[in-house]
C-alpha cells in the first residue's frame, strides 16, 4: 500500500478526494448491511435475556449454515448478471433422494457425493441454457425450480422420508466440533473457499467482468459461456450441500423442504449490495445479509412476537437497505 | 522488398460486398514501421470496413494483405493478433466495476500457483501495471480504481494502453478521441506519438481532422468505397482534405479561418 500513498501525494488534491470518495462509493453498501446487522443484534439482545447468549448465537449459524451456503454461491451467480430460482427445488430433491437411497442401503459416503454429482449435473443442464443457448437466466431456472419440485414429489407421492437415527449420515446435521456445530464448521469453509475463489482468483475476476461487460471478457479471449455455465454448477451444488445438511439435521427427507428458500437466498444477497444488474459483489456483504435475515427470525421469535411477522420485517429492512444504498451511496447499486 | 522500402502492412485491390453494396473496391494501403496513417472519409466511405479487414473481423472478397512482406489471410482477429494486430474498438471494451490493472491484464492476468491452484498475483499486476502506464505516460493516480471512476481519456488510454501492451507492430485505432474534452484529446495524441515512437505502425481513423495535423505522417481519403486520395501531411492543409472527403470544392466554415492558424502541423 505505501507505494500507492505516495502516488497519491504526487497528485493534486482533487485526485486524492476523488479516491477516498471511490473507497467509501465501493464498500458503502457493505458498510449499510453491517449497520443494519448491528442494529437488529442490538435491539434484540436489549429487548430479549435469551439473544445473547452463546447457545443461541451458535443455534442461528447452526440453523442458517444452508442460507449461507447457497447465499454465497449465490453471489457467483447475481454477479454474473444472472439468478438462480431453482435451489429450492434442488435442495427439496437433494434431501429425499439422500433420504431414499440411505433407506435403500446405499453407504452413506456413497449418497453424499452421489447427491453433490446430482446437483452440479443440475446446475450444468441449466447453465447450459443460459449460458450456450441464450435463454433468460429467470426462465431456465424458475422452469428447472418447478420440474425439480416435481420430481422431488413424484418420488416421496409427498411423504416425507425418514433417516435411520443411527445412521453416521446425521453427524453433517448434528454434530458438534470443538463446541460449535457441523453445520457452521461447513458453512464457514464454504465461506472461506468462496471469499477466495471470488476475490483472488482469475475465475471471480471473470465473474465480475462477465457481470459489467460480458463482451470486453471474451473479446480478451476468456471462454466467457464456459465462467457462466459453471456458476450455475457452484450454485446447484451448493443447493445440494444445504439439502444434505438439512436432510441429516432433520433426519428425514422431506420434498416440501425449501420453499420459497431461493427467495430467501436472493434477498440475502441483495441485503448484501450485490447488485441484480451484475458487475458487483461481494462475499462479506452476502455473510452479513444471510446473517441479518437470520437473526430478524431468531429474534422474533424469542422476542415472543409472531414469526409471522418475519417475512414482513424482512422484506421491510431490504427495501430500507436498497433506498439507503441507492440515495446515501448513489453509484454504488446504479445500473450503469 | 522489391521497391527498396519494406512496408509495415501492404494491403492491395481489397473488395468487399455486402448484398447490393460495394463496401470497398479495389482498395490499397501502405504503412511504413513507426508511421502514424491517418484514414479519413465520410460516413459509410469505407474506413471502418477497411480497418476490420486488418483486424481480421471482416473477411474481403478479394485482396491481398502483406506484414512485412509476408502474404497473411485473416479469417478472425485471433489470427491478426497473432500477427501482432491490434485494434481498439470504438466502444472500448472495458470492465467498469474492474479497477485499471485488472482491465489492462483481463484474460492474461499474472498467477502464482499454490498447490495446483491458480491465483491472482495481484502485486505484481500492480507494478505491472504501473509500470506500463508510466511508459507511455498515462497519468492514473491509483492502479486501484475501477474503470467506471475514470474520465473518458483515461478509459480511452486504458484501452489504447492495454493494445499497446501486447506489443503489436500495427495499431488501429476507430475515434479514439470523439466524445472527449480538449485536455483529454491532448492526452490521447501524446499517447499515440508515445506508441509510434516506439516503433508502433498505426492507423488512426478520425472525423476530428485537426488531429491528422497534429499527429499523422500521412493522410489517406476514402470516398465510397475507394481511396481517392493520399497526402502527406506536410503537403496538405485542412480545407485541401474537408475537399477531399466530400469530394467537390466544399467551403465548409469548419475548414476556413478558425482552423487555419492550427492546421500545419
Amino acid at each position: 500500500m505505501s507505494d500507492v500513498t505516495s502516488t497519491h501525494s504526487a497528485q493534486s488534491q482533487r485526485v486524492r478526494a476523488g479516491t477516498w470518495r471511490d473507497a467509501v462509493l465501493a464498500n458503502g453498501s457493505v458498510v449499510s448491511i453491517a449497520l443494519f446487522f448491528l442494529v437488529v443484534s442490538v435491539i434484540f439482545s436489549v429487548a430479549t435475556d435469551a439473544f445473547l447468549t452463546s447457545p443461541n448465537l451458535l443455534n442461528i449459524l447452526r440453523q442458517s449454515a444452508p442460507l449461507l451456503i447457497v447465499a454465497a454461491a449465490m453471489t457467483f451467480v447475481i454477479t454474473t448478471g444472472g439468478i438462480d430460482l431453482s435451489v429450492g427445488s434442488v435442495l427439496a430433491l437433494v434431501a429425499t433422494l439422500s433420504a431414499t437411497l440411505l433407506q435403500l442401503g446405499l453407504p452413506w459416503p456413497l449418497v453424499i457425493l452421489a447427491m453433490l454429482a446430482l446437483g452440479a449435473l443440475l446446475g450444468a443442464v441449466q447453465g447450459y441454457f443460459v449460458a450456450y443457448e441464450g435463454i433468460p437466466a429467470f426462465i431456465v431456472t424458475l422452469a428447472g425450480l418447478s420440474v425439480i419440485r416435481g420430481v422431488a414429489l413424484l418420488i416421496t407421492g409427498g411423504y416425507s422420508i425418514p433417516i435411520e437415527p443411527g445412521s453416521p449420515f446425521t453427524v453433517l446435521g448434528r454434530a458438534w466440533l470443538l463446541g460449535v456445530p457441523a453445520p457452521a464448521l461447513i458453512a464457514l469453509a464454504i465461506l472461506a473457499i468462496a471469499y477466495i475463489a471470488f476475490n483472488e482468483t482469475p475465475f471471480g475476476r471473470y465473474v465480475t467482468g462477465i457481470g459489467a461487460n460480458a463482451e470486453a471478457v471474451r473479446r480478451a479471449g476468456v471462454n466467457t459461456r464456459l465462467t457462466t455455465l459453471f456458476v450455475y454448477v457452484i450454485s446447484a451444488a451448493a443447493a445440494a450441500l444445504a439439502g444434505i445438511i438439512i436432510a441429516a439435521r432433520l433426519g428425514s427427507g422431506s420434498s416440501n423442504a425449501g420453499q420459497g428458500f431461493e427467495l430467501e437466498v436472493i434477498a440475502a444477497v441483495v441485503l448484501g449490495g450485490t447488485s441484480l444488474f451484475g458487475g458487483r459483489g461481494t462475499i462479506v456483504g452476502t455473510v452479513l445479509g444471510a446473517l441479518t435475515v437470520a437473526v430478524i427470525g431468531n429474534g422474533l421469535i424469542l422476542a415472543h412476537l409472531s414469526p409471522f411477522l418475519t417475512p414482513i420485517v424482512t422484506g421491510t429492512i431490504i427495501l430500507i437497505a436498497i433506498w439507503l444504498n441507492f440515495r446515501l451511496f448513489r453509484g454504488a447499486v446504479r445500473s450503469r | 522488398m522489391s521497391s527498396g522500402e519494406t512496408y509495415r502492412v501492404r494491403m492491395s485491390g481489397i473488395s468487399k460486398r455486402y448484398n447490393a453494396i460495394q463496401t470497398l473496391d479495389d482498395v490499397s494501403l501502405v504503412l511504413r514501421p513507426g508511421e502514424v496513417l491517418g484514414l479519413v472519409g465520410d460516413n459509410g466511405a469505407g474506413k471502418s470496413t477497411l480497418s476490420k479487414v486488418l483486424s481480421g473481423a471482416v473477411v474481403p472478397d478479394a485482396g491481398t494483405i502483406e506484414i512485412d512482406g509476408m502474404p497473411v489471410t485473416f479469417t478472425s482477429p485471433a489470427e491478426a493478433r497473432a500477427a501482432r494486430v491490434e485494434m481498439v474498438y470504438q466502444d472500448l471494451s472495458l470492465c467498469d466495476t474492474v479497477d485499471v490493472a485488472g482491465n489492462l491484464f483481463l484474460g492474461r492476468e499474472p498467477r502464482r500457483r499454490i498447490a495446483g491452484i491458480s491465483f491472482l498475483d495481484k502485486k505484481r499486476m500492480h507494478e505491472q501495471t504501473r509500470q506500463m502506464l508510466d511508459r507511455l505516460g498515462i497519468v492514473i493516480a491509483d492502479t486501484r480504481l475501477k474503470v467506471e471512476n475514470l474520465s473518458g481519456g483515461q478509459r480511452q488510454s486504458i484501452a489504447i494502453g492495454r493494445a499497446a501492451s501486447f506489443e503489436p507492430s500495427v495499431l488501429i485505432m476507430d475515434e479514439p478521441t470523439a466524445a472527449l474534452a480538449v485536455a483529454e484529446v491532448e492526452a490521447v495524441l501524446d499517447l499515440i506519438r508515445a506508441v509510434s515512437a516506439r516503433g508502433v505502425s498505426v492507423i488512426l481513423i478520425t472525423h476530428r481532422l485537426q488531429d491528422l495535423f497534429l499527429v499523422c505522417d500521412r493522410i489517406q481519403v476514402m470516398y465510397e468505397g475507394r481511396n481517392v486520395a493520399e497526402r502527406l501531411i506536410g503537403e496538405t492543409n485542412i480545407e485541401d482534405v474537408v475537399n477531399l472527403i466530400v469530394g467537390r470544392k466544399f467551403n465548409a466554415r469548419s475548414a476556413t479561418s478558425a482552423y487555419r492558424d492550427g492546421a500545419p502541423a
